[in-house]
């Protein structure tokens, strides 16, 4: 998957020049990137890890990751915002195994197809575009891509997803939460998955027709 | 595993990216990343089309415990005096002066290549420095003196927790700071106004990894060149 960088929001340039110069071991660079960076990364690493001192810790343990790893982060095979937020993730799911065997999470997910359930709200609050045919090129179509695939699976499809994305929880903690056999639940996410990865290279394959005809 | 199987790459890498290969799993899996690239890029490509799902995730401002936390553990630094990094204004501007950087940069590559040629200078490795960096550098500078390339001549290796930072020499006066080079073999670009203004010579200095924490060079010259 290669990235253009052309395409980039002001944003995503800022963050990989800050980047690029923090692999050089520039301390000024790596304030910036944290003042810039560090409430997000915050609230993702909480969605995952609720229990605030341990997510302060894991926040910590982030940065000192992006200051050693920025070497790593290849601006031609990703964007600075996934790259961040996948440390992130990683690190707050690499925190969950030292906690207590009983989750603390306490989801407010409610049901299949419920629209009160909680993480639904989160997925419609994906950014959406009704964009024209050259902004569909943007990110905001991707995001809009992702909601309309993610609309388009079964309802303990999307629910399994948004649970293990949105809390962190393992397939089996997916399994309890929905009181479902763990072998459904799993095979609910690879499908999941597979679906998702099907309806992303269609919406792909549209926006690449759509720029070769312009 | 067989992890030659792009079926079940696929899979793996979309429940990593996911969260839900959990345990030992997905440590093995993490260990294996960075010697297979057909895993770390099918890796990328998922975390890349579940970025969207964290847009929604409404941002919280940690504590200010936890930078200072990152700091100590990285540098082993006294706290600096808590609030400074809420000067707002410092850190706009400092961002806008990134900004444009880029831009200044995207407007230089834009532009037809100068017909008046670069400035060639050959920095040789200092005595001084031999111990510390074996090879010498050479710069050349635009003709208005506003972009400089810096190149290692051999092979450059620098020990854990140095840094090596360029120098503007003045004929007179103290050195000016022109930041840090990278250690590896790449080359290194500045753009600087008045790169050539009064300046004599070039030098490298060998600094404490982040650079001078005085401003002036702290180490060894290891590299210098006379304009």
């Amino acid at each position: 998957m290669s990235l253009p960088t052309t395409d980039w929001s002001a944003r995503s340039q800022e963050l990989a020049t800050l980047l690029s110069r923090v692999a050089l071991g520039d301390r000024q660079a790596f304030e910036a990137l944290y003042r810039a960076t560090s409430s997000q990364l915050f609230g993702v690493v909480l969605r995952i890890n609720s229990d605030r001192a341990q997510a302060e810790e894991v926040l910590q343990e982030v940065f000192v990751n992006i200051w050693r790893a920025a070497g790593g982060f290849d601006v031609a095979r990703s964007q600075p915002l996934t790259w961040l937020n996948s440390v992130a993730r990683n690190r707050a799911i690499d925190s969950l195994r030292r906690r207590a065997a009983e989750p603390a999470t306490v989801s407010r997910f409610t049901g299949l197809d419920d629209d009160e359930g909680g993480e639904r709200d989160l997925l419609e609050a994906m950014p959406s575009a009704d964009a024209g045919p050259l902004e569909l090129l943007d990110q905001a179509a991707q995001a809009n891509a992702l909601q309309q695939c993610m609309q388009a699976l079964s309802g303990q499809q999307r629910s399994s997803l948004a649970l293990a994305y949105y809390q962190g929880l393992s397939h089996a903690e997916v399994a309890e939460q929905m009181s479902q056999p763990l072998g459904t639940v799993k095979s609910w996410v690879r499908r999941g998955l597979l679906s998702l990865r099907a309806c992303l290279d269609r919406a792909a394959g549209l926006v690449d027709s759509v720029k070769g005809a312009a | 595993m067989d992890y030659s199987r792009p079926a079940l790459v696929e899979r793996l890498a979309a429940e990593y990216a996911l969260g839900t290969l959990r345990g030992p799993a997905r440590r093995r899996f993490e260990t294996l990343l960075p010697a297979h690239p057909a895993l770390a890029s099918a890796v990328q490509a998922w975390q890349q089309r579940l970025q969207p799902l964290a847009a929604p995730v409404a941002p919280v401002a940690p504590p200010a415990n936890v930078w200072t936390g990152v700091q100590r553990r990285l540098f082993g630094e006294p706290v600096p005096a808590p609030g400074w990094w809420q000067r707002l204004g410092l850190w706009q501007g400092f961002t806008g002066v990134a900004l444009a950087g880029v831009l200044g940069l995207g407007v230089l590559l834009s532009q037809p290549p100068e017909v008046q040629p670069p400035l060639v200078i050959v920095m040789n490795s200092t005595e001084a420095g031999t111990p510390f960096v074996k090879t010498g550098f050479v710069a050349s500078i635009s003709a208005d003196g506003g972009a400089l390339v810096l190149k290692p001549l051999g092979t450059l290796t620098l020990e854990q927790g140095r840094a090596l930072e360029l120098w503007a020499v003045p004929g007179k006066g103290a050195p000016r700071s022109l930041g840090l080079i990278s250690a590896q073999q790449q080359a290194t670009t500045l753009l600087r106004a008045h790169l050539l203004k009064d300046t004599a010579a070039f030098a490298v200095s060998l600094e404490p990894a982040g650079g001078s924490p005085t401003g002036a060079p702290t180490g060894p010259i290891v590299s210098a060149g006379t304009i």
